[in-house]
């Protein structure tokens, strides 16, 4: 471990070219691929939660088929989508960072939405009696119940991004793991694991986790801030 | 205040047969009950939270205000909570003094003990105008001191708004506290009714009877 | 809240601890006599080598905008977009007498050895070659891991790119999935070494004769694949008389062997050089009876290497990567 931590300052210090640009991605990538989720699975994990509507049990089962699904067949799936010969071949997106944020939001929607609905399906009922025994409309109890959700958008924006940020089978396969354009930190670690280089992996590894570390503690502080 | 007949069934089984019924302005009717007699379903319909067998809503055209058993406490201060049903503050002022919140105020409504949630929800709700107000067991996690100041609030609302006033409970002393008019249910079904002097004391029926006897009235 | 962030700033600031303590003791050791830093060094080494069996040979193929593509279904698709220019301008970079040269002298400084030779019989370009436009100037290079890995496109490429505004991106992948990734249309044009795949690639039409050279599978550079293995060598690899003899003591002692077992073209050649009667191939099938010895780690070179220097294995590498290798000194963390 001693020589992976030297490594890993080592690299920070000396500003590695190579190293911060794909921190760049990594960043890029992950922080937009879950921001997107976000946007999409929590309204979407609210309405499950929240509401009956008919196929929403349909909905819901499919929501929790497709979190279990293994992000190589995802990244499989877009690559055969966007390949040469793929249908969607005239938009030229593979091995693009653009197609590796769409591959992360598809694998990491599922999971936001998920954690909203069980989430929201806990306190849609009493919240409901309460708000509209106290004669509250549709729109003031759509604000109290957002209100509510303050916490839970949280979390499930860390796990997003602890998934998307540690995420390597879907990434690499639509990627490429081309270096300066689509190489992020877990693929590049992967490279560096093949190439028996352990050591750089790990002082990569090393980087990625406090990358997180310091990701969450800005999120928690925010968090705790407006949790008050 | 007349609510038409209705029906309430899960999965087939009738849990609640109720008769049209009067429910009068300004008074206090008390629903009494076993467990499990149709109580806290008669709430639910007559405040419009589930439709009955039918659809057909029992009561229509009146602004109607329901407290449930466990009312929720919404992510925020006590006193902003109670300060969503409205804006009254001299109103806010006397309901918080009256049950003692002025301590919580502050305080993170989720964090209130269950008794403190209770008079938080019962503050809540008395803050708004309704033409039907149902209570359901709004003092059962409260002490005696708080109950007796939540009655007198409960009372003191019903006279001043001149609203019909519902309370559940199964507790025969907090009825003759302060019901004008009580109400039986057995097995969802309405058993007797009348004035609570006269029934409570000489009831007509003998299950009723045995009923208040039990609950050592 | 306050407790929270103490905490937080207590662990970062252990965490930081260890770190400096950990990175000062080996710097201290290595100042003294420093017995200790001997046991890190690699036990695996070259026992055969610079043997013509284990001849790896380098070619450039330029895809085909005219060939057979199919989608997954099977069916034919005719826009598939392909930079020949491209392609075609970088091919010529390589086999100029500029590119050729880089390429020969690559890893003299690094290792003092060179890695890569160039074929006494190498197609040559003197073709012009034209600068970057708009639609041209993006390359896709589909290659192996070994190539890759070696530093040698690293090395190479950014001369090209800076002389003539192009931009090469590179694709490492296995022999095989690189060249299934060109077959899709996703790459101008493949670096790779193997040849039998190489063959059916040109035969099913996926590659076609640049101006100038003579046929589709431009074989310019080769090197040795290295056969390793512990350096007390139990199955006397070093004094076999030939590579098929030394493979055949490690399976007739059932010595353990490190296989890559993915694919790639290392894994290729090591099928080719295990005795006929064993029949082992790329199927698991196929030595299903000799997993006691036989390991196919379905894993990439370097992981293989870390794999046989632990397992006490002999195993088949391209030379480049083992002395990354054991200039890391084979460390793990």
């Amino acid at each position: 471990m001693g020589s992976s931590i030297r490594k890993a300052i080592e690299l920070i210090l000396t500003g590695d070219k190579e190293l911060l640009n794909i921190l760049a991605t990594t960043a890029r990538v992950s922080l937009t691929s879950s921001l997107i989720a976000l946007l999409i699975g929590i309204p979407l994990g609210m309405l499950l939660g929240a509401r009956r509507f008919p196929g929403r049990n349909a909905l819901t089962v499919l929501n929790r088929t497709l979190m279990g699904m293994p992000p190589v067949v995802c990244g499989l799936l877009f690559y055969m989508l966007f390949s040469g010969v793929g249908p969607f071949r005239h938009l030229q997106l593979l091995f693009t960072v653009r197609l590796m944020i769409i591959a992360q939001v598809v694998l990491i929607t599922p999971l936001v939405t998920c954690s909203m609905e069980t989430f929201t399906a806990d306190i849609a009922l009493p919240l409901r009696e309460t708000a509209k025994g106290l004669g509250f409309g549709p729109w003031k109890r759509f604000g109290l119940l957002v209100n509510e959700c303050v916490y839970p958008i949280f979390s499930s924006y860390l796990l997003a991004f602890a998934r998307a940020i540690a995420e390597v089978g879907a990434v690499s396969m639509v990627g490429g793991a081309i270096a300066w354009k689509t190489n992020v930190m877990t693929t590049a670690i992967m490279q560096y694991t093949n190439r028996g280089n352990f050591t750089l992996g790990i002082a990569l590894g090393l980087i990625l986790l406090t990358l997180s570390l310091l990701v969450n503690i800005v999120l928690s502080l925010m968090q705790r801030r407006l949790s008050r | 205040m007349k609510s038409s007949a209705f029906k309430k069934s899960y999965t087939g089984v009738t849990v609640l047969d109720m008769p049209a019924f009067e429910w009068c302005e300004g008074t206090v009717t008390a629903v009494i009950g076993a467990n499990g007699s149709g109580k806290s379903t008669l709430a639910k319909v007559l405040a419009g939270i589930e439709a009955p067998d039918g659809r057909s809503r029992p009561l229509t055209g009146a602004a109607v205000g329901y407290l449930p058993q466990k009312s929720y406490a919404f992510r925020m201060s006590t006193e902003r909570n109670i300060a969503l049903n409205g804006s009254d503050t001299e109103r806010m002022r006397e309901l918080m003094a009256a049950l003692k919140l002025d301590p919580v105020a502050k305080r993170k409504a989720k964090k209130l003990s269950g008794g403190e949630t209770a008079k938080m929800a019962l503050a809540r709700i008395l803050m708004g105008s309704y033409d039907l107000l149902i209570l359901d067991e709004p003092t059962a996690s409260m002490d005696m001191e708080s109950t007796l100041a939540a009655e007198k609030l409960i009372r003191d609302c019903c006279s001043r708004t001149g609203c019909a006033l519902v309370l559940i409970t199964h507790s025969i002393r907090q009825a003759k506290r302060i019901a004008d008019n009580v109400l039986f249910l057995r097995n969802g079904k309405l058993t007797e009714q009348g004035p609570a002097e006269k029934i409570l004391s000489n009831p007509a029926k003998e299950e009723t009877r045995r009923f208040l006897e039990f609950y050592g009235a | 809240m306050k407790k929270f962030l103490s905490l937080l700033l207590a662990l970062v600031m252990i965490l930081a601890l260890c770190a400096c303590g950990k990175a000062e003791a080996p710097l201290a050791a290595t100042g003294g006599s420093a017995p200790k830093s001997d046991a890190l060094v690699v036990d695996t080494c070259i026992l055969k080598e610079a043997d013509d069996a284990m001849i790896n040979n380098y070619s450039l193929l330029a895809v085909n905008p005219e060939a057979p593509f199919a989608d997954a279904d099977g069916n034919a698709v005719d826009d598939v977009a392909i930079n020949a220019i491209g392609a075609a301008a970088l091919i010529n970079w390589l086999l100029s007498e500029e590119g050729q040269e880089l390429a020969a002298n690559y890893g003299f400084e690094q290792y003092g050895e060179y890695l890569f030779y160039l074929k006494d019989e190498r197609p040559v370009s003197t073709a012009e070659i034209p600068a970057a436009t708009e639609d041209t100037g993006k390359i896709r290079l589909s290659t192996t891991t070994s190539v890759n890995d070696s530093g040698l496109l690293g090395y190479l490429l950014p001369v090209f790119e800076e002389k003539y505004g192009y931009e090469v991106e590179v694709y490492s992948a296995g022999t095989g999935k690189s060249i299934a990734n060109a077959k899709m249309g996703n790459a101008d044009l493949i670096l790779v070494h193997s040849k039998k795949q190489e063959e059916a690639f040109i035969a099913d039409g996926f590659s076609y004769v640049l101006d100038g050279m003579e046929a589709e599978r431009l074989n310019w550079m080769y090197n040795y694949f290295v056969l390793c293995g512990p350096s007390d060598d139990p199955a006397g690899v070093k004094d076999a008389a030939d590579v098929p003899a030394a493979f055949e003591a490690i399976a007739d002692g059932k010595f353990p062997f490190i296989s890559r077992g993915d694919g790639s073209g290392t894994h290729t050649k090591e099928i080719s050089l295990w005795p006929e009667e064993l029949g082992i191939t790329a199927e698991a099938e196929s030595f299903k009876d000799y997993t006691d010895w036989y390991i196919s780690a379905n894993a990439g070179m370097g992981a293989c290497l870390v794999m046989a220097e632990q397992m006490h294995a002999y195993i088949l590498t391209d030379k480049a990567t083992f002395l990354t290798f054991v200039a890391s000194d084979g460390v793990i963390g």
